[in-house]
C-alpha cells in the first residue's frame, strides 16, 4: 500500500513514449539559440496528465514554467526539513520530462509531519533556457515552505513560476 | 517612488488581509538582517512602505508573511511564507503583492 503504483500500465507506456518526444523537443531547442528570448512556438508536452487519486499518503511536486508554457524539465529543487531551527537538506532532485520528481519527495515511512522547504533554482533554470533577464534576476533561489500536518492525507504541490511571479497551492 | 511595498489579499473572501505580520529581511548578510517588522492595515497594505524610498538599493531581500497566525487552519499549507527576490535597479519601485488562501499562495512583481 505504501508504494502503490501510480499509473496504469497503458498510461505508463504513454508516458515513456512521451519521454522520447521530450528528448526530441530538447534536441530541437538548439534552433532557439539565435533568438535567446523567444519562447518555444508550442509548449513542450512530454505526456498527458498523471492522476494521483487514491494513492497512498505522500508528498509530490509538479513544477510548471509559465514563461515557456511547459513542464519545468531540468529545474533543480533542494528539498529540506526544518530541524532545530534550520532547514536540513534531505535530497536534491531535478524535474523530469513531465516537470515532476521521478519519485515522491516523501512517501511511506518518510512521509512525516513537519515543516519542509523546496528551494527552486529558478535562476539557473532560466539561464539554462537562455531567457534574457536582469542581473540579478527578480527571482533567484525561490523557497517554498510548506507544512505537513496530517500524514493520513497526501499532499500534491503544483508550483507555477515565471521570471516575475509564482504560485503554489495544494493540488490533487 | 522607489523602495518596496506590498499588498495582501485573501482570495477566500475577496478582501484585504488586515493585521498580517510582514517582515523584510536583507538576505545578503548571514544570518539575514531584519530591516522591518510591520503589519498590514485595513486595506491589506502597510501604512509606510516596507522599504522606504530613501533606503532603496540593489540587493537580495525577503518578505515574510506570517499567514499561519491569521488563517489558523489546522491543515494550512504554509505557516510563514517567504518571498525572496532581488532588486537589480534601485531607481525602480518594487511592489510585491500576495494573493492567498490557507492552501494557495501567489506572488508577483506588481506596479
Amino acid at each position: 500500500m505504501a508504494n502503490q503504483v501510480v499509473s496504469h500500465p497503458a498510461r505508463r507506456q504513454f508516458a515513456l513514449s512521451g519521454l522520447a518526444l521530450g528528448a526530441a523537443a530538447i534536441a530541437s531547442r538548439g534552433a532557439l539559440a539565435q533568438q535567446p528570448n523567444a519562447a518555444p512556438a508550442g509548449p513542450a508536452r512530454a505526456s498527458g496528465p498523471i492522476v494521483l487519486h487514491g494513492v497512498s499518503p505522500r508528498l509530490t511536486v509538479h513544477a510548471l514554467d509559465t514563461f515557456h508554457g511547459a513542464a519545468a524539465t531540468g529545474l533543480r529543487i533542494d528539498f529540506s526539513r526544518l530541524e532545530g531551527g534550520s532547514y536540513k537538506l534531505l535530497r536534491s532532485t531535478v524535474m523530469n520530462a513531465n516537470g515532476r520528481s521521478d519519485d515522491p519527495l516523501l512517501v511511506g515511512e518518510s512521509y512525516q509531519a513537519g515543516d519542509y522547504e523546496l528551494l527552486l533554482h529558478v535562476d539557473d533554470y532560466f539561464a539554462g533556457r537562455k531567457a534574457v533577464l536582469p542581473v540579478p534576476p527578480f527571482l533567484t533561489k525561490l523557497p517554498v515552505r510548506i507544512r505537513v500536518a496530517n500524514v493520513a492525507e497526501r499532499i500534491h504541490l503544483p508550483i507555477q513560476f515565471g521570471p516575475w511571479s509564482y504560485t503554489y497551492s495544494r493540488g490533487s | 517612488m522607489t523602495g518596496i511595498s506590498t499588498h495582501v489579499l485573501d482570495i477566500t473572501n475577496g478582501r484585504p488581509l488586515a493585521g498580517l505580520q510582514v517582515e523584510l529581511y536583507d538576505m545578503a548578510t548571514h544570518p539575514p538582517t531584519r530591516l522591518n517588522n510591520t503589519r498590514t492595515n485595513a486595506d491589506g497594505r502597510t501604512d509606510a512602505p516596507v522599504l522606504a524610498a530613501k533606503d532603496a538599493r540593489t540587493g537580495h531581500f525577503e518578505l515574510r508573511f506570517h499567514v499561519g497566525d491569521r488563517f489558523k487552519a489546522a491543515d494550512g499549507l504554509s505557516d510563514v511564507v517567504p518571498v525572496r527576490f532581488s532588486i537589480f535597479d534601485a531607481a525602480q519601485h518594487y511592489h510585491v503583492p500576495m494573493l492567498c488562501a490557507p492552501w494557495f499562495f501567489s506572488m508577483y512583481r506588481g506596479s
